[in-house]
């Protein structure tokens, strides 16, 4: 049943994140040519935001999975921190391409060393590569779970850091554009494309995450059968 | 009535997804010699790295001597005891010289012996300042047998020696001379622990547990034939930053570990030429500490080197820390960015100097306690650690902006 309701959310998500890109390419309102270099890239944006949105629950639940390991030694915790390192390697990685081809098109550079954000959520990337192709490079055991479980707590400690960075480095980067408090600068056609963008990639992830979790379920039977049949050979 | 000197209470231990030890319980008391027997994955060795405080507890606690060493929930003290430690691999490094290797696990008990006599019972004195490297498995094992027994003749306190299959490898003699010294040990009021398969050791021990089964059984020990004549005299303990230094300028690991790397940053960044004059001065100063920042990048030498028999494991144990190079980065990274400067701008400039250590110190040791983070693992070197290493470029970037303003 859950691995239905999963497949479901996979199916929505998509369907959503396409109707984004084609409403975001076809129909969102252009942006003045004054206050951006190159204003058609700005198209990015509707990919580009939701897609950190749905990389930063995917790393909360990393962090969520991380924290229920190394304290309640739960399985399904495990398997929670699983789903969101790979959850947060494909909205990571969603991201960070999107941002450098639109950074190529806005600064003139796709990579800013110096701007504490896109660096920061960089790092978080890295660390969901690092975390996905370290898991499949190890036997499961208590030591490679606490090993990862503590890179997963140590990863988290960027997101707050990622999300206020433009508050207090401001270089480049803009500053959040989503739950400011204020207007902003998003009129009400742009919202709602962005609103769409935004629930469509939270179903998405979600439903990438109880697939993961599942896979990772199966694994676990999987290896517990084999020592079952190791001990009968 | 004899000290408690080691107690397992109640302990959990998990090797893989298997529960190795479940509930198990044990005192040793000083002049005890426990045989721990039971078949092969019984959990000997997991019982034995629990007491060295190697592996983590899922419940209870471990104590020395009455005093908590390590419980389940990850807290873990230095043992107040002195403790000598032989693994089922040998706990040094090919590197290290036999009576250095010796000096050195008998300058953690605070005092030192003559080693020659011991090394001499064991046809080894001609290889004291042989390298461990150039010995053979069973000389080598000798000797990791020794820098257990050692620390324990020497110290005046009781202390706690805990052995995994020592006789592995060992002829005949060498395992009669073995039993006479851990009897002499017992009768100094030592307490030993012992896995082992082997007959012949398990006929020292006062007290026998199968591991697997729990159950134990008193039996007697030979008594000594002679009797222990040891002169300690008080030593300083050698700390894992002075050991990794001393492996460091023995081995040259930094230069082909981080001063290549670093040298060779510079070499390209001056094939530019021209394009170096009229920098801004973040760049300018980008371009004279990234020799520096490369070195650090790099990371330590000797966490790969001290994997090797599991060397950093003996470390943990006895000195409470893996190997490291202490100072060294510091004085290296302002080496090459002394050099840095004199090749980009023909003059000595003290603050960037000075930074550049700093920088190649903090880079350094931060890229050491990621590759340690991983050292549980069971392939730690399949791990993508390299990935990590971008964390420090933005403190990089940081550090360059702050300098240019």
């Amino acid at each position: 049943m859950k691995q239905k309701v999963g497949e479901g959310l996979l199916f929505f998500g998509f369907v959503g994140i396409a109707s984004t890109l084609l409403l975001a390419l076809l129909w969102a309102p252009s942006v003045s040519i004054d206050a951006f270099e190159s204003p058609a890239a700005q198209r990015i944006f509707y990919w580009h935001v939701p897609a950190a949105w749905a990389a930063f629950i995917a790393f909360g639940a990393l962090f969520i999975g991380s924290l229920g390991w190394l304290f309640k030694r739960s399985e399904l915790m495990w398997r929670l921190h699983t789903a969101g390192a790979e959850a947060g390697l494909a909205t990571g990685l969603m991201t960070v391409w999107s941002g450098c081809v639109w950074g190529a098109a806005e600064w003139g550079t796709p990579w800013d060393w110096t701007d504490v954000r896109l660096n920061t959520f960089g790092l978080l990337t890295l660390l969901a590569i690092y975390l996905v192709l370290g898991r499949a490079s190890q036997p499961d055991g208590v030591e490679t779970r606490d090993t990862f479980a503590a890179f997963g707590l140590y990863g988290f400690v960027l997101v707050p850091i990622t999300y206020v960075a433009t508050r207090i480095w401001s270089i480049r980067h803009p500053g959040p554009v989503v739950g400011t408090g204020d207007e902003g600068s998003i009129n009400g056609d742009m919202g709602l494309v962005l609103l769409l963008g935004a629930i469509s990639f939270t179903v998405f992830i979600i439903g990438h995450m109880m697939n993961s979790m599942h896979v990772t379920s199966l694994e676990q039977r999987l290896e517990r059968l084999q020592a079952t049949m190791d001990k009968v050979i | 009535m004899a000290q408690p000197l080691l107690a397992v209470d109640g302990i959990e231990v998990r090797r893989g997804m298997n529960v190795v030890l479940k509930d198990f319980n044990l005192t040793l008391k000083s002049g005890e010699v426990l045989a721990l027997v039971g078949e092969n994955g019984a959990g000997k060795s997991t019982l034995l790295e629990a007491c060295a405080r190697l592996l983590p507890l899922e419940q209870g606690r471990i104590l020395h001597a009455d005093v908590v060493v390590a419980d389940h929930e990850g807290r873990r003290r230095p043992s107040p005891l002195v403790l000598g430690l032989a693994l089922q691999k040998n706990g040094m490094m090919g590197s290290e010289f036999v009576a250095e290797h010796l000096a050195t696990a008998m300058s953690m008990s605070g005092h030192s012996v003559d080693p020659l006599p011991f090394l001499r019972a064991f046809s080894l004195e001609h290889r004291a300042n042989d390298l461990v490297a150039h010995l053979s498995q069973g000389q080598a094992r000798k000797v990791a047998v020794l820098a257990a027994l050692l620390p324990a003749f020497a110290s005046k306190q009781p202390g706690l020696v805990l052995l995994d299959e020592p006789a592995a490898g060992m002829d005949e003699q060498s395992v009669s001379i073995l039993c006479e010294w851990i009897a002499q040990l017992r009768i100094l009021g030592h307490a030993v622990m012992i896995c082992t398969h082997d007959q012949r050791i398990a006929t020292c021990a006062t007290t026998h547990i199968d591991v697997s089964t729990s159950k134990t059984t008193e039996t007697t020990p030979n008594e000594p034939t002679s009797k222990s004549d040891t002169n300690s005299q008080p030593v300083k303990a050698i700390s894992p930053a002075v050991f990794g230094w001393k492996m460091q300028w023995r081995t040259l690991a930094w230069l082909n570990h981080n001063a290549v790397a670093s040298l060779l940053t510079l070499g390209i960044l001056l094939s530019f030429g021209d394009l170096l004059q009229g920098l801004e001065d973040m760049q300018r100063y980008g371009f004279l500490l990234a020799p520096a920042f490369a070195a650090g990048l790099c990371g330590e030498a000797m966490v790969q080197a001290s994997r090797e028999e599991r060397t950093n494991a003996w470390w943990r144990a006895v000195a409470n820390a893996n190997p490291h190079s202490g100072m060294l980065p510091l004085a290296l990274g302002c080496l090459l960015t002394l050099l840095s400067s004199l090749s980009f701008s023909y003059a000595i400039e003290p603050t960037a100097i000075i930074v550049g250590g700093l920088l190649t110190f903090l880079t350094w040791h931060t890229i050491r306690l990621l590759h340690e983070a991983t050292n549980r693992l069971a392939r730690p070197r399949a791990v993508f650690v390299g990935l990590l290493t971008p964390t420090l470029i933005l403190p990089y970037a940081l550090l360059l902006d702050l300098l240019s303003r």
